[in-house]
């Protein structure tokens, strides 16, 4: 029998069991690897309960949650005893800029800024901020006051760019964040820290944390999905991955689905000609009788992830060409997101299909919307930026809220990071550009759990710093695991001997300012 | 015989009976005298006086807790001393030091307030309440050695009770003056409150302007545009003299904040002369500020509830009463996850928070039947997630037995609203979704009986509002 390569049979090596290290991640060794060490080294089948018995009740069990099966399974049953407390929203619908806005432009309104148009951001304000290579070598730094208009909308009065006439309509639904910052000036890391809590790629995302946490709310459709908007082929589009809804060092089975945005939303979803679904389901238990064969012998955890997506799978032959099939749909549906929306893979389409999703209890949907990185013409692709994406937004919480969705559903807007109030390159009257800009940008949310109508946090005459009420990225994950019931400091899982939490081992703090 | 004969009857009663030194009636009866006198010889006129007056005027809030300490001492020593006598003795020099005291406050609370010019209703209150006191002690320590004597007469107690309600009364006067007449009532839970100080604008106690605006005017604007005082002739002390306006027209334009009079004076510079509050006093906070704003940006309604963008933590949805455990159904609740068909769900780890019943991987197939299985689960059930199902009208029978019903979904049911009016048995029900149902608008007439109903959806239904807003959350 060839050797399994993490097997060892040298009975004289050391093992981290004889390093000077601290008992609880010697604890962590065993119940983690000597698993497949010796079952390895055995060639053994031996069950689960004598492993149980020797390695001790309290770390299997923990592995066995956390490896294996969902602690919620597919049954309801929630070993972690989440939701903490009674949550306002049952699932969340995160809508993400990728590219970064600029805040300066659609949301955070700057009067003062016109008469300045074209002199330069005092040295003060930008203090010790560290640019990006694009524009630190800039001689020098003219503001370049918002080009459109805005106005204030709705009961509320709210100041919005006149870019957005979709989104003014439903200010008085909305919670801004004027005053989110974040600690990374580039895409990859901000975009990382936004889902993962971490610069660095490894940790799982928000929304394998929810799938981790609160577990499937139906048994045919994934517990959270990806859905990736059509790329314009004009526009700045800056490359998402699935890094961004990996689950980490959760079992796999907890990363997001992603459904494709061009062609069918899943590859080979129909029986190929000549297989019926008995044919399919008789394949698919040999497979998993194989799978459970391998589990047995080399005893990987990620053995069962195989299997449970094997079966997710099937499910979703027919739930996903359910969950797509818009003809019955009514007409104002399309009244209302336009008839973009019937053509798949547009943000308006997308947004529509995360409606649908969260009526068929998906958990979390992200939908991405790539382009925003407007480090020129402004001017030219910030309308279409817009056009492309204020009427789905507006369109996905209005259907919520007459369907009766929005009290248990949490909707988020936000983008990476913000851009900066000087022009990057030239700046004309007709056009500049906007670079990266970490230490203020705007984020909306709407729905169960926070207060409807609220601008909260401020930023100074510049659109530059925070002037009060500074939201860090962490205290803005902290609050939407908040309203789904979640205290993101109890909301931990022991990795690399560390209780590892979304909001990172930095001190989190929810935003109460913005709950309902 | 009238009362106040009666009285005279028994009061020469009780003197006859009393073996008091006459000296000591004629000195009470000339301090009493001079205490009544008090408020003629320094009246005040809402003019400040000299700046001494109100420095000595100042150590009042500090010398009137003596008196209240001595006062409140006074009856507990009586009532002990019936056991112990020696306590008895210590009563009446109590009650001694309570006069002398009590004589020394108002004196000092003269000052402060004729000194620092301050008038109005609860000034009259506080300083005519303290005089009560100041008279009613005189009279009990005049009365006391009869009393000793005979321990007969009634009255050393009624006076004793007297007293001590005064004190009460004019301490409550005295702290509204320093902290506010909503101090004790501003973070009281709202149902007693209402029971108890109805507000003043009593047509719509719970709209945003009674709790919310009308508070921040009475603190800080009525002392000087109120019943006292017309400043400007304006007066902000009901909802029609402020929308009224003053010698200056208006002060409030609805949906116009930056025209607003009263709003520009507000946030004037503290150094500008126009700016107000005037004279040095307390000036609105940012808070209450962005408040009046918001709720004249939204047309100044005397009846609006909420105001979009505005909320207070008191406001904040009281959390619902707790159901039992149902931890001694969990085997069966854990089995039936486990097993196809509807399930049971934790709403939380607090087994207090409920359950919901869900239906999605089972749509179709679950109907009335199945839903009368659920019924020995009924109290624990919270929300009952039944949209899409083909449950009908008669499954209000089983569902009227979840009285801890929160939360009901209805939506894309066969449900047409005949038997909706059952469901106002449930006192708990918050939201109620009928979408794309055929309910039609006049089946939802029992309903508007149901007070905690907040939410109602009605999308693609025949009661669907035609209005702009069609089918969004319409709240009662």
């Amino acid at each position: 029998m060839k050797q399994h390569p993490l097997c060892s049979d040298c009975e004289d090596a050391i093992t981290p069991m004889d390093l000077p290290v601290p008992d609880g991640l010697k604890k962590e060794w065993l119940a983690c690897e000597s698993r497949r060490q010796f079952l390895g080294r055995s060639g053994k089948v031996l069950g689960w309960a004598a492993l149980g018995s020797l390695f001790g009740e309290a770390g299997f069990h923990y592995r066995a949650f956390a490896s294996g099966a969902n602690p919620q399974a597919t049954s309801g049953l929630n070993r972690l005893g989440l939701p903490h407390f009674a949550p306002k929203s049952k699932r969340a619908i995160y809508l993400f800029m990728s590219g970064a806005p600029p805040q300066v432009d659609l949301f955070d309104y700057k009067p003062n800024l016109a008469a300045q148009f074209d002199l330069d951001m005092p040295a003060s304000v930008r203090g010790n901020q560290q640019l990006t290579g694009m524009t630190s070598g800039q001689a020098r730094f003219p503001v370049a006051p918002a080009h459109w208009p805005f106005s204030r909308q709705g009961q509320t009065g709210t100041w919005i760019s006149d870019l957005l006439p979709y989104t003014a309509r439903m200010v008085d639904d909305l919670t801004f964040v004027k005053s989110t910052n974040t600690d990374a000036i580039n895409h990859e890391p901000a975009i990382m820290l936004m889902n993962t809590g971490n610069m660095n790629a490894g940790k799982p995302c928000l929304g394998a944390w929810l799938a981790y946490g609160l577990g499937s709310m139906n048994d045919n459709l994934p517990t959270f999905v990806v859905l990736q908007t059509k790329t314009n082929p004009k526009e700045n589009n800056q490359p998402v991955s699935s890094r961004l809804w990996s689950s980490g060092f959760l079992s796999s089975e907890f990363a997001g689905v992603g459904l494709r945005s061009v062609g069918d939303p899943v590859l080979y979803l129909t029986d190929p000609e000549g297989v019926d679904r008995n044919v399919r389901r008789k394949m698919l238990d040999a497979v998993e009788e194989i799978n459970r064969q391998t589990l047995a012998e080399v005893g990987d955890p990620e053995t069962n992830s195989r299997i449970a997506q094997y079966e997710m799978a099937f499910r979703m032959q027919s739930s996903v060409p359910e969950l797509t099939e818009l003809s019955k749909e009514p007409q104002s549906t399309w009244d209302l997101y336009g008839p973009e929306a019937k053509e798949p893979g547009t943000f308006a389409y997308n947004c529509l299909l995360a409606r649908r999703m969260a009526e068929r209890g998906v958990r979390f949907t992200q939908v991405y919307k790539r382009g925003w990185d407007v480090h020129d013409n402004v001017v030219g692709m910030l309308p279409v930026l817009c056009q492309e994406t204020d009427r789905g937004c507006y369109a996905l919480v209005t259907d919520l809220k007459r369907r009766g969705l929005l009290d248990d559903t949490l909707v988020i807007w936000a983008g990476e990071f913000g851009r900066t109030v000087y022009s990057q390159g030239g700046l004309s009257q007709d056009n500049y550009g906007r670079d990266h800009h970490p230490r203020c940008f705007t984020v909306w949310m709407a729905g169960g759990g926070v207060r409807p109508g609220v601008s909260y946090g401020e930023t100074d005459d510049y659109s530059y710093n925070v002037v009060k009420d500074p939201v860090h990225v962490r205290d803005f994950n902290a609050t939407i695991l908040h309203c789904l019931g979640i205290d993101h400091n109890k909301f931990t899982y022991k990795f690399q001997g560390l209780d590892q939490k979304l909001t990172s081992p930095v001190p989190a703090f929810v935003v109460e300012g913005i709950l309902a | 015989m009238s009362v106040r004969a009666r009285i005279a009857a028994a009061a020469r009663s009780a003197l006859r009976r009393t073996h008091a030194i006459p000296r000591m009636w004629v000195v009470a009866a000339c301090a009493g005298t001079f205490i009544l006198l008090v408020p003629f010889l320094f009246p005040l006129n809402g003019r400040p006086h000299a700046d001494w007056l109100q420095f000595l005027g100042r150590f009042h809030p500090l010398l009137v807790h003596l008196p209240i300490g001595l006062i409140v001492l006074w009856p507990v020593l009586e009532i002990l001393g019936m056991k112990r006598p020696a306590l008895r003795e210590a009563a009446g020099l109590v009650l001694q030091l309570a006069l002398a005291t009590c004589l020394a406050s108002i004196l000092f609370g003269l000052l402060l307030a004729y000194g620092s010019g301050e008038i109005g209703t609860t000034v009259t209150r506080h300083m005519r309440g303290a005089i009560a006191l100041a008279l009613e002690l005189l009279l009990a320590l005049a009365i006391r050695p009869a009393w000793l004597t005979s321990q007969r007469s009634p009255w050393y107690f009624i006076l004793l009770t007297a007293a001590v309600t005064t004190l009460a009364w004019t301490a409550h006067q005295g702290g509204s003056l320093t902290h506010g007449s909503d101090y004790l009532t501003r973070y009281m839970p709202r149902a007693l409150r209402n029971f108890l100080a109805p507000s003043a604008v009593a047509s719509h106690p719970d709209s945003f302007f009674a709790r919310h605006i009308f508070p921040v005017l009475d603190a800080k604007c009525v002392a000087c545009h109120g019943t006292n005082k017309e400043q400007g002739g304006l007066r902000l002390d009901s909802f029609e003299s402020l929308m009224a306006g003053g010698k200056d027209g208006i002060v409030i334009a609805p949906r116009n904040p930056d025209a607003s009079l009263l709003l520009k004076k507000v946030t004037l510079p503290p150094s500008d002369p126009h700016f107000m509050p005037a004279e040095g006093r307390t000036p609105l906070t940012v808070d209450e500020i962005a408040r009046i704003r918001a709720w004249v940006q939204t047309g100044a309604s005397p009846e609006a509830v909420n105001v979009p963008g505005m909320f207070f933590a008191e406001d904040r949805d009281e959390a619902p009463p707790p159901v039992g455990d149902y931890s001694a159904l969990m085997n069966e609740i854990l089995q039936m996850q486990q097993s196809q068909g509807a399930k049971l769900v934790p709403v939380s780890g607090n087994p207090s928070d409920g359950l919901i019943l869900r239906t999605t991987d089972v749509g179709a197939t679950f109907d009335d039947r199945q839903l009368q299985k659920f019924q020995r689960f009924a109290p624990f059930i919270v929300e009952a997630e039944l949209g899409r199902t083909s449950v009908t009208d008669s499954s209000v029978e089983t569902l009227i037995q979840f009285k801890n019903l929160r939360a009901l979904h209805l939506e894309s049911t066969a449900v047409t609203g005949r038997t909706l009016g059952k469901l106002s048995s449930l006192s708990q029900l918050n939201y109620l979704n009928l979408s794309a149902t055929k309910v039609t608008s006049d089946m939802l007439a029992p309903l508007k009986s149901m007070p905690n109903l907040r939410h109602l959806y009605l999308f693609e239904t025949p009661a669907e509002p035609k209005s702009a807003d069609s089918g969004v959350r319409s709240s009662q």
